[in-house]
């Protein structure tokens, strides 16, 4: 027996069922075979994949970029951001650098006591804040398809409606978690908010007309929010 | 859990953002050029884009972009250098020393990488394929268009030529 078919054994693929019965009595029986097996075996696994570097963040921002343009989405005319680092944790972690200035203004609504923020105020006041271009533009996408999901919400059936806002929440967390691991608990404040208002909008017992009052606010706030962004990416240091 | 909602553009943004990493580096492993693997990323990310509403939800956005992106990778090798699959016979290692290739094998700044430069484009492009991707040998020979034992034979030589290298590498001294 050959290594060859040992290979085919190892990747348990190419070898028919009595071919794999042979091999396996063989190992079984043969010492000689089984050694040879062990080796091969210990040099296969030997050879990991490599650990090839990141790609460049420039490489990475292109592919986001490339992917905006496919969405039918304009991206900002600005020069191409000086991104840090590749990966979209460690490319928000740059927004540690992001100063970011929020007011949050309360709406108490009534009867429910549901939080709805309004962000008064956004700076980006860092240089460094132009590495944070891909967190933003995800946070604005996240923004747009949460508005476009909301505005289709009274035409959806209940539970395309419960898992539509679920989307919307999870998605709403995972920026929140990263403004959160930035330091930018103003910011991972708002969203939290948004949170409390999306979880009411999602509750078996709500009635219609309050699901459409929070969904009238959600959606005013998540295009004040869209807006300041926008303003802000297209110019930077600009107080918004 | 199973949902017929297609993948969302903040979903593509998040797993270029975490995974594009093992993308190039599997598009780099295949093609051994970096403007190449970057080509097959971009192409794999708007293919998958086009294709998002045919996603299904029982894999992962990433692993299914990351299956594209090899085939992007395959066949960005196939436009580059036609018929590379065609022949075993002349295929042969690339082993000369250029400014280019010298900056891949610093890209690929590992042992096992750095064995490839014995194997011939067949060999390692099944080698990948097989080991590290862990496709089906009749996967490899569809993709690739060849005969089922040419991918088992370009796999045996690669092992052979792997092993050899490897326990040379480790026999170095440091």
């Amino acid at each position: 027996m050959n290594d060859d078919t040992l290979t085919l054994y190892y990747y348990n693929d190419g070898l028919s069922e009595s071919e794999r019965q042979r091999v396996a009595n063989a190992l079984a029986t043969d010492a000689s075979v089984a050694k040879r097996y062990q080796a091969l075996c210990r040099d296969l696994e030997g050879l990991v994949d490599a650990d090839i570097g990141a790609p460049p963040a420039d490489m990475v921002q292109r592919w986001h970029e490339g992917l905006d343009r496919a969405a039918g989405i304009e991206t900002q005319a600005a020069p191409r951001p000086a991104v840090h680092s590749w990966s979209f944790m460690l490319g928000v972690a740059v927004t540690a650098a992001l100063a970011v200035g929020v007011g949050i203004g309360v709406i108490i609504s009534g009867s429910e006591q549901t939080v709805v923020p309004v962000m008064e105020e956004l700076i980006v006041s860092s240089p460094e804040a132009r590495g944070s271009s891909a967190f933003i533009r995800g946070l604005q996408v996240h923004l747009r398809e949460s508005e476009q999901g909301l505005s289709t919400l009274p035409a959806n059936t209940e539970s395309d409606r419960a898992l539509l806002i679920l989307n919307i929440i999870e998605q709403n967390r995972m920026f929140e978690r990263a403004a959160e691991q930035n330091d930018s608990e103003s910011l991972a404040r708002v969203l939290r908010a948004f949170e409390l208002v999306l979880v009411r909008l999602a509750a078996d017992d709500i009635t219609p007309e309050e699901a459409e009052e929070l969904r009238a606010k959600l959606l005013f706030e998540f295009n004040v929010v869209l807006t300041k962004l926008t303003r802000n990416t297209s110019d930077e240091q600009q107080s918004i | 859990m199973k949902s017929a909602v297609p993948p969302t553009r903040a979903e593509f943004h998040e797993a270029i953002s975490s995974r594009s990493d093992r993308w190039y580096a599997a598009c780099l492993k295949i093609t051994r050029n970096q403007d190449l693997a970057e080509d097959a990323v971009q192409e794999a990310l708007l293919s998958a884009w086009n294709k998002r509403h045919q996603f299904q939800h029982t894999a992962r956005l990433e692993t299914w972009i990351h299956r594209i992106a090899v085939n992007a990778a395959l066949q960005q090798l196939r436009k580059n250098r036609p018929g590379i699959f065609e022949s075993l016979e002349t295929d042969v290692p690339d082993e000369t020393d250029t400014p280019e290739r010298a900056q891949h094998e610093q890209d690929l700044s590992n042992e096992l990488s750095a064995a490839f430069r014995v194997l011939s484009e067949v060999e390692r492009v099944c080698f990948v394929l097989k080991h590290l991707e862990q496709w089906r040998l009749k996967e490899i020979s569809d993709e690739l268009d060849i005969k089922i034992d040419t991918v088992k034979q370009a796999i045996f030589r690669a092992v052979k030529k792997l092993r050899v290298q490897m326990q040379g590498l480790q026999g170095e001294p440091q």
